[in-house]
């Protein structure tokens, strides 16, 4: 019996890729943007591309988030991918400030313009936003980021893998008891991708 | 670390994959989603798909290609030629593709990219730039380069950098920058333009135009010769001279940071 998950759909990016790459891992897939559809759900993956702004305002306050939120009190395992685990967090300082859904202490904030590729005076400008395959920490694995903001928690107990840019050191994935988070994209990670998807569908972890 | 990508680009024409010299002298190389899942498997970083058709039926026949590809791909795909409007962009990513790449119409109105940037974020939208070098006059020191668009058949009288630097200041997530002058011609990237529009602009830009071997690729990734974050190229893979593999085997000896190939377990990959 393959494992049922609720991939929610809030108009935050197009789902296909991620339906397909759960299908791929065993997952019994039901895509839905109806909140008292997803607030019954017994695993949740929630993915974002694009920004914080006027949709994710109306999607914080209205009653997906209060669905949202209601999976990850129950206790049921919850996956953010992108900006679906930024919403995780209390707010972003992107496109003039929105809050999150708070579920986790921290901010999402900018990379810095000036960042360096190296220590030299004439080391090249690093590009914004941070696009490709970056390794993670400790496990050295490769996966595919895109994004110009990124989670800086208050909690570092919160984070199971880190990814490096430039001077930043940011949570490339998070897990706070059933709550899961990554800031890549798993869906277009390959092996590494795929792996890190089916050991959250198998486990509820990740 | 964030590595540099190979990026394998098929040319589709008509559901087909072809690949011309001087963006002409089409030939058919076989089928698209043969082609890119077999790039999927050596470890391509990300997958491009350019139609290069004129027709309305060739658009529909390009929008089905991109929806076959994506669901045989797990690595970012990019789609781009003959998007006019931002419907088109909505129709490609509904298809599957990641990002869009628009050329043309963004030179001909400068805020659709902004209107798109805006509309589905930064990192979906790249801004292609085909570019010539002008002949220089007596006196010039600097080579300059023009934008040109339809295919390179057509003047703009935009200077290249300039308008790399505006695409990026109005939203662009990426530059695809292709060199008209060496597209087809296997002798290697324009290294003169890719770094300096690389070294000019805040976002990563693609290097396009001219790869014949492992070696041009690893020229336009150096960070002093064509400094891209990027490699696109096109007919070393198609014609069966390298795999994606060989390339990043390549390029990790010469010391240029890549994602190690990752072979799946129990399949054989060879070459």
């Amino acid at each position: 019996m393959p494992r049922e998950v609720i991939l929610v759909d809030s108009q935050l990016g197009n789902l296909d890729s991620v339906e397909h790459a759960l299908i791929q891992v065993g997952a019994s897939v039901i895509v839905s943007s109806d909140p008292d559809r997803v607030a019954t759900a017994r695993m949740v993956v929630f993915p974002g591309q694009g920004s914080f702004g006027p949709t994710t305002r109306g999607l914080v306050d209205g009653a997906m988030g209060a669905a949202l939120r209601m999976v990850i009190e129950r206790g049921d395992p919850f996956l953010g991918i992108c900006l679906g685990m930024q919403l995780l967090f209390e707010h972003s300082e992107e496109g003039g400030g929105s809050d999150g859904l708070k579920v986790l202490p921290g901010r999402v904030r900018r990379f810095p313009a000036d960042m360096r590729a190296g220590d030299e005076p004439d080391a090249s400008r690093l590009k914004i936003p941070h696009m490709g395959w970056s390794d993670v920490q400790p496990t050295g694995e490769h996966f595919y980021f895109a994004h110009s903001y990124y989670v800086e928690t208050t909690d570092p107990s919160l984070v199971m893998w880190w990814c490096r840019y430039g001077s930043v050191e940011f949570p490339a994935t998070i897990a706070r008891g059933n709550v899961f988070g990554c800031q890549f994209h798993p869906e277009k990670s390959q092996w590494s991708g795929l792996r890190f998807l089916r050991s959250f569908i198998l486990g509820g972890r990740a | 670390m964030l590595k540099r990508r190979v990026i394998p680009c098929l040319d589709i024409k008509n559901g087909r994959v072809v690949k011309g010299v001087h963006f002409a002298n089409l030939r058919d190389t076989g089928d698209p989603v043969e082609a890119a899942r077999a790039y999927d498997t050596q470890g391509a970083d990300e997958l491009c798909l350019l139609d290069i058709t004129a027709t309305t039926e060739g658009r529909d026949t390009f929008v089905d290609v991109v929806r076959r590809v994506a669901g045989q791909i797990f690595t970012p795909l990019t789609v781009g030629g003959g998007v006019r409007r931002e419907a088109d962009v909505r129709r490609l990513l509904a298809a599957g593709a990641d990002k869009v790449a628009v050329n043309s119409a963004a030179v001909a109105n400068p805020l659709l990219i902004r209107q798109l940037a805006d509309r589905y974020g930064s990192q979906c939208i790249v801004v292609a730039v085909d570019v010539r070098q002008l002949k220089p006059l007596p006196g010039e020191t600097e080579p300059l380069y023009e934008v040109v668009i339809h295919g390179g058949t057509r003047s703009t009288g935009l200077e290249a950098l300039s308008w790399c630097e505006q695409a990026a200041a109005l939203g662009a997530g990426e530059i695809l920058l292709t060199s008209m002058d060496k597209d087809g011609t296997r002798d290697g990237y324009d290294l003169a333009i890719t770094r300096a529009v690389s070294k000019r602009v805040p976002i990563p830009v693609i290097a396009s135009g001219g790869v014949g071997s492992l070696e041009h690729l690893r020229q336009g990734l150096d960070p002093k010769e064509g400094a891209a974050d990027a490699a696109l190229a096109a007919s070393i893979f198609h014609f069966g001279l390298y795999t994606i593999a060989q390339a990043k085997h390549y390029l990790a000896e010469h010391g240029i940071p890549v994602r190690p190939h990752e072979a799946p377990r129990g399949v054989l990959i060879t070459g």
